[in-house]
């Protein structure tokens, strides 16, 4: 399986267009997390809590996007968009959003 | 944790090889392949039960399961299946994310045991402290301001009020609160203390009372919640409390409304055992050096009791002592006494009788 974010692979035409596929990954960084980035906040530099959960919110989200192509027949996905997003009250929950196209190469 | 790979798929050993698309998970790995016919199909195979090995003469990996067969170029898919079985075989503590799990405990009762510190320990302890270093003046618009809000429905006994005082001065108790007794009418048989100096006596309880060491007794008792600031100190660990509560969950209305709540408090003589057995050894030392009867003590403990068959609640649930255990520490801490009997208090006690 084949993820891209371009429009077009090099020397492997598409074969195939089975359509647009999207996937989604909500997820929370628990209180403690939470807790540990408002210190970062306090005291300055990168949020590693925080970036491991968006990680895994990013992960979550592409790894379902594959399944749902591979479901398709597919083995590549072009033009990959990820969108990253807060929702919850207060913004406490990411939102990751994969589109990509599913094909067959 | 997702790899993705191509391969090439045999369904089962001999079987025409398909193109297919592999994605290798943490616990599953699925493949993706097309039939002869078009259809597209997706296995699925749970990493413990596959068998992954490095074929170097072919330069790929080969995946076996249950009969079926999947290569893949080079040697990274054998790797990565193998490190995700390790995971799985690995016990719960001592997978990935399980040490943060752990840290998260850890912090939580460590925040908890914190909170729980604060709460039945530093804040009552600093509310005492602060207690105890309010004036007499301050406490005495604290109790008028107590005594008001309990709104007492019975009127005054003035009369009572008078000797009961009367028989206060002279008892002869130095203090530095200016103290007020005042009679209510009332079929309660209760008597408490306001912080500053006011002590309240229904007038059941007075008719109770048989002899002047039992007055004393009652006079002395309250005296000491009075003089030892014990009012004024359980307003304060309430208030203490109530302010922490309201910081922790962000309410803080009900702060201004301890001073009405402890009203009904007090006149339910709820303060602790603990400050309920001080009352009672500092009242009995007053009567001790005034050498009057301890058995004074007995007698309104006994009125007590009868008033009261709801003290049949076991003594950690109660807000006094159990009525027996007071006895047996007044017996007890008064063997020794000397009696004299004081005509001045007698005579007051019968004009009080008459």
């Amino acid at each position: 399986m084949l993820i891209t974010t371009t429009s077009a692979v090099d020397g492997r035409p598409v074969q195939e267009y089975l359509g647009v596929i999207n996937a989604q990954s909500i997820i929370g960084a628990n209180i403690f997390k939470d807790i540990f980035a408002g210190l970062r906040d306090v005291f300055g530099g990168r949020s590693k809590t925080y970036e491991r959960v968006l990680e895994q919110a990013k992960e979550d989200a592409l790894r379902e996007l594959a399944e749902k192509a591979q479901a398709l027949g597919a083995n590549g996905i072009l033009g990959v968009d990820l969108d990253f997003e807060t929702i919850g009250s207060g913004g406490s929950m990411l939102m990751v959003i994969a589109t990509g196209t599913a094909v067959r190469l | 944790m997702m790899k993705s790979y191509f391969g090439i798929y045999h369904i089962s050993t001999g079987a025409a090889p398909a193109e297919c698309s592999v994605l290798v998970f943490d616990k599953k790995m699925s493949i993706g392949y097309r039939t002869a016919d078009g259809a597209n199909h997706t296995a699925h195979w749970p990493l413990q039960e596959v068998q992954a090995s490095y074929e170097l003469s072919l330069q790929q990996t080969r995946v076996r399961h249950q009969g079926a067969e999947l290569f893949i170029e080079g040697k990274d898919a054998a790797a990565f299946i193998g490190e995700m079985q390790e995971e799985i075989k690995k016990p719960w503590h001592k997978k990935k994310g399980s040490k943060d799990w752990t840290r998260n405990l850890l912090l939580l009762l460590t925040l908890l045991g914190g909170l729980v510190l604060l709460y039945f320990l530093i804040v009552p302890w600093l509310a005492e402290k602060m207690a105890s270093n309010v004036s007499v003046n301050t406490e005495r618009q604290l109790g008028d301001a107590v005594y008001d809000a309990m709104g007492l429905s019975g009127s005054e006994d003035t009369a009572a009020s008078f000797v009961l005082n009367e028989f206060f001065a002279a008892m002869e108790v130095p203090t530095a609160y200016s103290v007020r007794v005042t009679v209510v009418n009332d079929n309660v048989v209760n008597a408490f203390a306001v912080p500053g100096g006011r002590i309240v006596v229904y007038s059941a309880l007075l008719k109770q009372i048989q002899s002047y060491p039992e007055l004393a007794a009652l006079l002395s008792h309250e005296f000491t919640h009075v003089n030892k600031k014990h009012s004024t100190k359980s307003i304060f660990r309430r208030l203490g409390s109530k302010v922490f509560i309201g910081l922790l969950f962000g309410r803080f209305g009900s702060v201004t409304s301890v001073l009405i709540n402890h009203a009904d408090d007090i006149k339910s003589l709820t303060y602790s055992r603990k400050l309920e057995k001080e009352a009672d050894i500092e009242g009995l030392e007053l009567l001790m050096q005034r050498k009057i009867d301890a058995k004074g003590f007995e007698d309104l403990f006994r009125h007590l009791q009868q008033a009261a068959p709801s003290s049949s609640l076991p003594e950690f649930l109660g807000s006094h002592p159990d009525i027996d255990k007071r006895i047996a520490y007044i017996r007890e801490a008064s063997k020794s006494a000397v009696i004299e009997e004081d005509q001045r208090l007698k005579t007051i006690f019968e004009k009080l009788k008459q």
